[in-house]
């Protein structure tokens, strides 16, 4: 697509959000591109690589503790998305800092590092040991909070769910993180993502994230069971896209924070609607298991578009 | 990595096998063993892209074989020659190469048959044993196998004028310990449904042999990322996850859970 009449972001100009420059606006989004590693090696027809004009990787989740996650099955393709029951598997946070962060600097892969636990205090002692153990990183550039998991300490609800306990997960992270952006990635099930966004901006963040996935459920029907042992998983895909808009629009209106856009987003067309509702950057996400290449290939249609 | 390609041709090769030709506009190689992830270009693409073991590579034609069960072969099946189609790949761990002497056994269940096949058709050596199994005769695909594979199936319905199979199940057709060099070591590569792949690790297990398996999963990505697709393996360094995409699809028999979810193989 061409560059519409009424845009007005220089794609090109520095992207600066909070304390970083970012080399760019169109990201992957969590969960859907690993850690950022397994595809270094794929080379596009035209000799580019999967992290060519991205402005960053946001890796998969990573927790205290490493985790096995859910039982399979843990994927379902519905209509027009996908529902998911992984259960946040991850190496752990200890072994993410010792080998995949460094991997991540050395190839010089723009990086934010997407973080989760049980119990909102445990996100300033984590936000604490990267600011120590990547302090002299050129290409970690933040941290994005995944509030969707169940808060174990508080009653099992996910803490994304409450503006109180968002603003005491972001508060615990700022803290720590003082030349890093923060980023808190806000879930779409709820009935005021705008208090969500405001709790988050009160508390320091520099952007939050919008949407997470949404709450679904598919029955199998060979069995009459759903179809994931966990009953329910995060929907995400072409299908969730104009949720994404909406709940985008009621932050950038609601909240006055900045807004990474995310959800549904496959293409150049996807993004700009995004952008033409006020978001700052956005994220690629079920698009990326499809297409390694489906966020360098927006970036690289849009990457230079001028505001005149 | 991810290219555009177009059908060449689309056909079946049996009652229910179909092969797809996709050329790639450049050449394209692999190790036998390996996939790709295959969808629809466009707006024909489906959330998914799927997964489809290689049958063979030749220039820039990339052949695969598939049969028709769910939503992404249906679309498959529905191309026609000059359709635009997504190709991933390669991708994955493939079977080794064979060690100098070795005598291999190849076991290749219904649309299992790619990996194997492709394996025999690039290392296979005088005295090595190619076995297939079909549900039914009918569905036996006599032009990729010509004489040289040993043929069972289920039900010997619509076998085909002058071709030959055993009734029963694909193990049945492996040799004896007796009937093979006694001096040279036997692996086992399968492909196939899992009832094939757990008869096989246990006729290896039982004659001392090596076996590997390729598993067939549902996938999200196909490279590693979206950890939808994991299977437990324990070896000399613990239990733990793989992906059956990146750290597969061959495993050793030994170290790889061959039991469904339901049945508590799950991750």
């Amino acid at each position: 697509m061409k560059r519409p009449g009424w845009w007005s972001l220089d794609m090109g100009a520095p992207f600066r959000l909070g304390p970083r420059v970012l080399p760019g606006r169109v990201w992957t989004a969590s969960g859907c591109f690993g850690y950022g590693l397994a595809a270094h090696d794929f080379v596009a027809a035209d000799g580019s690589g999967p992290y060519a004009g991205l402005g960053a990787v946001v890796t998969k989740t990573v927790t205290p503790q490493p985790r096995t996650g859910n039982p399979m099955p843990r994927l379902v393709e519905t209509a027009c998305g996908a529902l998911n029951s992984i259960g946040l598997e991850n190496v752990g946070f200890e072994a993410f800092l010792a080998t995949v962060l460094p991997e991540l600097e050395a190839r010089g892969v723009p990086t934010i590092v997407s973080l989760a636990a049980t119990r909102p205090d445990d996100f300033g002692p984590m936000a604490r040991r990267l600011h120590e153990a990547a302090s002299g990183f050129a290409h970690w550039h933040g941290v994005e909070l995944n509030l969707s998991c169940p808060n174990v300490a508080e009653g099992g609800h996910d803490f994304g769910s409450s503006p109180d306990t968002v603003a005491r997960c972001v508060a615990a992270a700022r803290a720590c993180l003082p030349d890093r952006a923060l980023l808190a990635k806000l879930t779409p099930n709820t009935a005021d993502i705008a208090a969500l966004a405001a709790a988050a901006r009160d508390a320091g963040v520099d952007a939050v994230a919008a949407i997470n996935t949404v709450v679904g459920l598919d029955v199998d029907l060979a069995t009459g069971q759903p179809h994931l042992p966990r009953r329910f998983g995060g929907y995400s895909g072409a299908a969730i896209q104009p949720i994404a808009l909406a709940k985008v629009d009621q932050v950038v209106r609601g909240a006055g924070v900045p807004v990474v856009g995310v959800g549904g987003i496959a293409s150049v067309e996807d993004a700009v609607k995004f952008f033409a509702l006020g978001a700052v950057a956005v994220q690629v996400g079920t698009a990326q298991m499809r297409d390694p290449f489906a966020a360098a290939h927006v970036a690289a249609a849009i990457g230079q578009w001028s505001s005149s | 990595m991810a290219v555009i390609g177009v059908v060449a041709a689309n056909r079946l090769v049996s009652s229910s096998f179909h092969r797809l030709d996709i050329d790639l506009g450049r050449p394209f190689t692999f190790r036998p063993g390996q996939f790709v992830m295959v969808n629809g270009a466009g707006p024909r693409a489906l959330t998914f892209s799927r997964p489809f073991s290689i049958l063979a590579a030749e220039g820039s034609v990339l052949s695969l074989l598939y049969r028709v069960v769910g939503r992404g072969t249906a679309e498959l099946a529905a191309m026609a020659p000059g359709d635009a189609v997504s190709v991933l790949g390669p991708l994955g761990e493939p079977f080794p190469e064979p060690m100098a002497a070795q005598v291999t056994i190849l076991l290749g269940g219904g649309v299992g048959l790619p990996p194997v096949h492709a394996w025999w058709r690039r290392w296979g050596r005088p005295g090595d044993v190619a076995c297939f199994g079909a549900r039914s005769g009918a569905e036996v695909p006599w032009d990729l196998l010509g004489d040289a594979w040993r043929v069972s199936v289920d039900d010997p319905d619509g076998l085909a004028p002058g071709r030959r199979a055993e009734v029963g199940v694909v193990t049945t057709l492996v040799p004896e310990a007796g009937e093979l060099p006694a001096t040279s070591p036997v692996v086992v590569l399968a492909c196939g449904p899992l009832p094939l792949l757990r008869a096989a690790a246990a006729l290896a297990r039982a004659r001392g042999w090596r076996c590997l398996v390729s598993l067939e999963e549902h996938m999200g990505c196909g490279y590693g990322v979206c950890k939808g697709c994991v299977v437990r393996v324990a070896d000399g360094a613990g239990e733990r996850n793989a992906t059956c995409c990146h750290d597969g699809p061959v495993f050793d028999a030994a170290d790889v859970c061959l039991l469904a979810p339901r049945e508590g193989g799950s991750a």
